[in-house]
């Protein structure tokens, strides 16, 4: 029989395994860079060639190792690690080129979410009268996906020559996304983000007489938690059940939402933290088309080929850089503490 | 297009129906969206055009003529569904009459814990008892107790006439009698009837509408029915939907029998006053 030592001790050997391994692997590499450096100075220039190369090779290993095998093993892993998320996009300043824009970079969310085998499906959108998409929730589903996407929360601003636009002129156009955790539909219902009778449940339209005498499709239905005044419309399923359910996932994600920033703002790393409480309005990125470069002003990263950004894999930079960002913040407030 | 379909539905009704649409078109071999929306603009049903509705948790089938389930039957069945706890020891008999599409049986079978009801279910049409056990199949309900390992609830069906007045004998020989009784009879009256919209009046079938010149025909046959020897069990539960005005007069056919001693009535989203519930005895759950 286990006792709650040997536990503890067992954890604490899983833990500093990877640690282990990779002191293991930096030993290893050096000691290959001390007997390679002794071949630089070997009479045949084939060899010393070969050599060169090596160490080359070699040093960039340790490199990785030192700046980032090791500091990663010393960050915590996330809370918020398994859950999917739920994001929403609304156009903001420009309006018909802002909707266009909006649909554009759904379909550049839809294919990172491919790319990176999450499960993402727009659960909801209204769509604009120039032709793209005037707001959308769309839903992603697998581990890390809130983890990733939380970064896109956030305004981003386009600037480019609309299509519909006859004099050529530049024009700047906004849209406004907000990224919330989204829980596991399985898992019971979170009884400590909100119980029933917080809650107000509207349909939004009369049905006359209703029953035998209408059989229009008339589903939508308003929820309204009192506590906070949260209210989600859902009309987007095709029964009052199926919007029922939407709504309250909706909700739930916005009540885990405040949930989170509330104890992160409560944790000390909320100083470097990159998501500062509910300021959502600030802005984030800017995609210029004109000089076809992409800049996140947080970490003032620029990238080249926005193309790649919209159409290719150029965003996961964005993402992976960001999300850097803040592991190193949090590795810093920690060596402070 | 979409100017065709917001002319006839409005504009934003028009882009979710259009988006539904579209979605069921893409299935591969279904019919095409041009074919769809000129039988929406038409008054068709938009639920007979994708032959679907769903209904709780269930994605139901739906072909005309059989009666569309409504949004307010979803919200009483799964009322009930929360307010009754059947038990697997004890399964409870129900019979649901004037069955439509299946969908209150059926929902009810689906909620409740397996091995806990055994559903049957009349009509008097053919198409509708087709459907409901197209229903049935596509929910996993079988009619008979296949496995007896494996607790499932049952759901099987039967042509029945409810204003015939040997119904109450058709019935006892189904099952001796009833735990709980539940229905959606037309209730519909003579003048309402005539003022109905195109999209009912047009598609669905009268005979699952009309509920005589006052609306109030079938509850009467339903009071004669549960008045009847033995068709109610001691403890057992009457559950019927009404129409918008008349939930007050089929609550008093009901406690005119004096089979019940409790009634109440139950609203629905709209805040119409919509499904009577009476049972037996007042004490039971």
């Amino acid at each position: 029989m286990s006792s709650p030592e040997d536990i503890a001790r067992l954890r604490h050997i899983k833990e500093s395994e990877r640690l282990a391994d990779a002191w293991a692997l930096w030993t290893h590499t050096h000691e290959q860079l001390k007997d390679t450096s002794a071949l630089l100075v070997d009479p045949d220039p084939a060899m010393r060639a070969l050599a060169a190369d090596e160490i080359t090779a070699l040093a960039a290993s340790l490199n990785t190792i030192a700046t980032e095998t090791f500091p990663s093993l010393l960050v915590p892993p996330s809370p918020t690690a398994a859950l999917s998320a739920l994001m929403e996009l609304k156009s903001g300043v420009g309006g018909s080129e802002a909707s266009l824009f909006l649909a554009d970079m759904l379909r550049m969310y839809q294919r990172l979410a491919a790319n990176t085998h999450w499960r993402a499906a727009v659960v909801a959108s209204n769509p604009a009268e120039g032709g793209g998409t005037k707001d959308a929730v769309v839903e992603v589903v697998g581990a890390g996906a809130y983890d990733a996407l939380r970064w896109e929360s956030g305004v981003h601003r386009v600037q480019r020559v609309p299509a519909t636009e006859a004099s050529g002129r530049t024009h700047t156009s906004t849209v406004a996304i907000v990224v919330l955790p989204l829980p596991d539909e399985s898992a019971a219902p979170d009884a400590s983000l909100f119980s029933m009778s917080d809650i107000k449940l509207e349909v939004m339209r009369s049905r006359g007489a209703g029953g035998q005498h209408v059989n229009k499709t008339e589903s939508a239905v308003r929820l309204t938690h009192l506590p906070t005044g949260i209210t989600v419309s859902m009309q987007d399923e095709r029964s009052q059940h199926q919007n029922r359910r939407r709504a309250f996932q909706v909700l739930t994600s916005r009540l885990m939402d405040r949930k989170l920033t509330a104890e992160m703002e409560a944790r000390r790393d909320s100083r470097r933290s990159l998501v500062k409480g509910a300021d959502r309005s600030e802005k984030i990125r800017t995609y210029n088309y004109a000089q076809d470069r992409v800049t996140d002003h947080r970490i003032g990263l620029t990238m080249k080929n926005l193309t790649s950004v919209m159409e290719g894999d150029g965003i996961q930079h964005f993402i992976n850089a960001v999300e850097r960002h803040h592991a190193e913040g949090v590795m810093l407030d920690m060596l402070e503490e | 297009m979409f100017r065709r379909l917001a002319t006839a539905l409005g504009a934003s009704q028009a882009a979710r129906e259009l988006r539904w649409m579209r979605a069921a078109a893409a299935v591969a071999g279904a019919t095409d969206l041009d074919a769809m929306v000129a039988r929406r603009v038409r008054g068709e049903p938009l639920q007979y055009i994708l032959g679907t509705q769903p209904f709780g948790p269930l994605n139901l089938l739906a072909r005309p003529p059989v009666l569309i389930p409504r949004p307010e039957t979803e919200h009483w069945v799964t009322k009930l569904a929360d307010s009754l706890a059947p038990s697997v020891h004890n399964p409870v008999s129900l019979l649901d009459l004037g069955t439509g599409s299946g969908c209150i049986p059926l929902l009810l079978c689906h909620l409740w814990p397996p091995g806990t009801v055994r559903a049957h279910a009349v009509d008097i049409s053919p198409h509708a008892l087709r459907l409901a056990q197209d229903n049935a199949a596509l929910c996993g309900i079988s009619s008979r107790l296949c496995d007896p390992k494996t607790p499932h609830n049952t759901f099987s069906v039967s042509t029945a006439n409810l204003l015939a007045h040997d119904f109450a004998e058709t019935a006892s020989r189904i099952h001796s009698s009833y735990d709980i009784i539940t229905s959606n009879p037309p209730y519909i009256p003579w003048k309402e009837y005539l003022e109905l919209s195109r999209s009912v009046i047009n598609f669905e079938d009268p005979k699952a509408l009309f509920g005589g010149p006052s609306g109030l025909e079938f509850y009467h046959a339903i009071a004669r029915f549960v008045s009847s020897k033995n068709i109610l069990k001691p403890d057992a539960l009457v559950a019927l939907e009404v129409g918008h005005d008349q939930a007050s007069t089929v609550e008093s056919i009901m406690l005119a029998t004096g089979k019940f001693q409790r009634t109440e009535i139950w609203l629905d989203p709209w805040g119409k006053r919509r499904t009577v519930i009476a049972r037996t005895r007042a004490d039971i759950l």
